[in-house]
């Protein structure tokens, strides 16, 4: 029963953050969608101490788990999409492959590489230190 | 009672895929796009529209803006890696970014596919609240633009992590930007699978992809397309 008490608590803390994000993102006028705002104003508060990280970690660790869940009923969207998909649905799909898998490949590739490449300068610039 | 039976159904088909993904991995198992595929069949064989869903999805999605806002755990949790790679991090999202975008838009005009088309090409890998915001700026039509960040996000979920494997990519930090910046939202729920780092990377990599798309793509499409 406090186990429930306790996540309860969790989750509305998260929900007020999530809204406060949407206000701040629709009173400034940004083009930066609530969600993202709130990801920030989350993580100032944890790591100014505001919040602890035990005060919210087991709504976030049940919510990141079901995390795919939520995609699902927005993906079920797409059985409205059903004439354009006849219609065009294997050349679109053959472009977001392809270009899925190219940025994917770019962006690991590179990001793997720069931190492979810094990590052995600093290990060289190591041993002339020695 | 068409929303009560809709609830049902989604739970209890994710449910199901979830216990048949533990047993059985592979990219037709992946959670979003089998789940999908079935609650649509069964939706169609009861005769219920997606206006009818509509209500049932409204409850269901209400936790996935606090759901993402708790990608700030995760990330907070591995704040010294981000400082570290800051460098490596920028410079692969945004080569990331602009070879998925420019793949797909020239690949599309060889293809003779139409204006409509390419321009929604354009926010594909961002995730879906951005997108639908970026595509009422740049005059895109909003449910071809949420198919194609959806299925985008279903390709990297069911293969994303393949491909990285295949091209020798496993340092955990490469792989969770990766995937973030290309799936967003939906390949992040895979990642955060693989494991915490790829999951808290993916988390950050989604949302700063989604800023500096929206900050530049408005400004630069009529000279793209």
């Amino acid at each position: 029963m406090r186990k429930v008490w306790k996540f309860s608590i969790q989750m509305l803390i998260l929900i007020v953050i999530y809204q406060i994000g949407n206000w701040t993102a629709g009173f400034f006028h940004w083009q930066i969608p609530g969600n993202v705002v709130g990801i920030v104003l989350l993580f100032i508060m944890l790591w100014l101490g505001v919040i602890k990280l035990e005060q919210i970690e087991l709504a976030s660790n049940w919510l990141l788990k079901h995390l795919g869940f939520f995609f699902i009923p927005i993906s079920v969207g797409l059985m409205t999409l059903g004439d354009i998909f006849v219609e065009k649905g294997l050349v679109l799909l053959v472009v977001l492959i392809a270009s899925a898998f190219i940025g994917l490949f770019f962006a690991g590739k590179v990001t793997q590489t720069v931190i492979r490449e810094n990590e052995k300068e600093k290990v060289k610039y190591h041993d002339h230190a020695l | 009672m068409i929303t009560l039976y809709s609830i049902l159904i989604t739970v209890s088909v994710y449910l199901f895929v979830r216990f048949l993904a533990k047993k059985y991995s592979s990219p037709l198992t992946s959670p979003v796009f089998l789940s999908t595929i079935m609650i649509i069949t069964f939706l169609v064989v009861s005769n219920i529209s997606y206006g009818e869903y509509m209500s049932a999805k409204k409850i269901m999605t209400y936790l996935l803006g606090p759901s993402t806002v708790a990608l700030a755990v995760p990330i907070y949790k591995n704040r010294d890696l981000f400082a570290k790679y800051f460098g490596a991090a920028f410079v692969g999202l945004s080569i990331g970014i602009v070879t998925t975008i420019t793949s797909a838009i020239l690949l599309a005009k060889w293809l003779n596919l139409s204006d409509m088309f390419i321009r929604a090409l354009t926010v594909k890998s961002v995730t879906v609240p951005v997108a639908t915001e970026i595509g009422r700026i740049i005059d895109g039509n909003i449910s071809l633009i949420a198919a194609y960040v959806i299925i985008t996000g279903m390709i990297g979920a069911m293969f994303g992590a393949r491909i990285l494997n295949l091209f020798k990519i496993n340092h955990p930090f490469a792989r969770g930007l990766a995937i973030g910046t290309i799936a967003h939202g939906i390949g992040t729920a895979e990642a955060v699978k693989e494991g915490e780092v790829q999951g808290a990377v993916a988390g950050a990599a989604m949302g700063i992809a989604a800023v500096l798309t929206s900050v530049i793509i408005p400004y630069i499409i009529d000279f793209i397309i």
